[in-house]
């Protein structure tokens, strides 16, 4: 029953893709989206390719985020679709502390080499556990970068999955956050880095 | 960014729109025609939908009313071919009505090819000979001397052919 349906998804999805090809010349390779509504840390939006997720972010609206992924992937062809379903489901057990290492794999290809650098670094950075910007640009060996490496926090394509919410500033103090910074000590509390 | 439009309409709603467009009318070519008429029409009349109205049930009248219409007008093509059928409907080439295949073998009649066409798959000297009487007029004692055998024989063989015809084109 869930292969039958799924051959219809895919059918029909080669339908979307022929639509978009022909009306906006997006030819590239589809690119799926979802939403994740309600979460402890507001509304989310999550977008995958072939190679894995592309984008997880914090959103006000659906309009708002499609706009972004046409913006961001110009050649793509861009379909609402519970491809994204298994995802869903691992960042459901994370909000809930079942887990705190998620399996989906991250196609971090759209940032840049540093930044692709600073990200991978970042994961080995486990739940529990914070790190500082400068120590961050120190472990991929370019200490006193540690601006670079908060411009790639910035950046991130993949927010929680990739845990930019587990730097902090030298200091001690939180730094910034794209989901707002009640959103990152949120998480920091659930993974048990802050009280 | 209007030109993107389209693309927000695509993304957010095409998958669940070719969806219900496949059932409808069972066949990706077309259904993938009604499902780009879908978004093209929507595009241009985007301007039109009042801001807060339900995007995506208006997009599924859309759909829905393209293949509707695509499925009308495929029963009235049905409609016309199979009156087209009937009018041509084989019972009996009025040449096999008369004594024996003359000259006047109907040339104008659709349905002579498809005589010919059961001629050709006839034993083979029944075929001949029926041929030669058919289109050449020739008399049995003709064709007994260009196929061999007897004027008898010629005229049993052009017999069983017609016998066979009638029974199939009457």
């Amino acid at each position: 029953m869930n292969t039958t349906i799924a051959a219809e998804d895919r059918a029909a999805s080669r339908l979307v893709q022929r639509a978009f090809e022909r009306l906006t010349g997006r030819g590239g390779k589809m690119l799926h989206y979802a939403l994740m509504d309600d979460t402890p840390v507001g509304l989310l939006g999550l977008a995958a390719g072939p190679a894995g997720l592309r984008r997880l972010d914090f959103i006000e609206d659906e309009d708002q985020f499609v706009a972004r992924l046409l913006r961001l992937f110009p050649d793509q062809p861009v379909e609402r679709s519970s491809a994204l379903d298994p995802v869903r489901r691992e960042l459901e057990g994370y909000f809930k502390g079942k887990h705190f290492i998620f399996e989906a794999p991250v196609d971090l290809s759209a940032a840049t080499p540093f930044q692709q650098q600073v990200l991978r670094e970042l994961t080995k950075v486990p739940a529990g556990k914070v790190t500082t910007y400068s120590r961050l640009a120190a472990r991929v060996g370019r200490p006193g970068a540690a601006r670079a490496a908060g411009n790639a926090m910035h950046n991130n394509p993949v927010a929680i999955i990739v845990p930019c919410h587990r730097v902090l500033r030298g200091d001690g103090s939180l730094g910034g956050y794209g989901g707002g910074l009640p959103a990152k000590q949120w998480l920091l509390r659930l993974e048990g880095a802050l009280l | 960014m209007h030109a993107d439009a389209l693309s927000l309409l695509l993304a957010k709603h095409g998958l669940e729109l070719a969806r219900h467009l496949r059932r409808l009318v069972r066949d990706d070519d077309v259904a993938a025609d009604l499902l780009q008429d879908t978004f093209l029409l929507a595009h241009g009349a985007l301007a039109r939908l009042k801001a807060g109205s339900n995007e995506r049930a208006w997009l599924y009248r859309i759909a829905t009313n393209a293949a509707l219409n695509h499925l009308r007008s495929l029963s009235r093509e049905a409609a016309a071919l199979e009156r087209h059928a009937r009018a041509r409907d084989v019972t009996a080439p009025a040449w096999l009505d008369e004594d024996g295949p003359g000259a006047a073998t109907g040339e104008a009649d659709p349905r002579h090819a498809m005589v010919w066409a059961r001629v050709a798959e006839l034993p083979e000297r029944q075929r001949v000979a029926f041929s030669l009487r058919a289109s050449t007029a020739c008399d049995y004692e003709e064709i007994a001397r260009r196929m061999g055998g007897t004027a008898d024989a010629a005229r049993a063989n052009v017999y069983q052919a017609m016998k066979t015809l009638r029974k199939e084109f009457r």
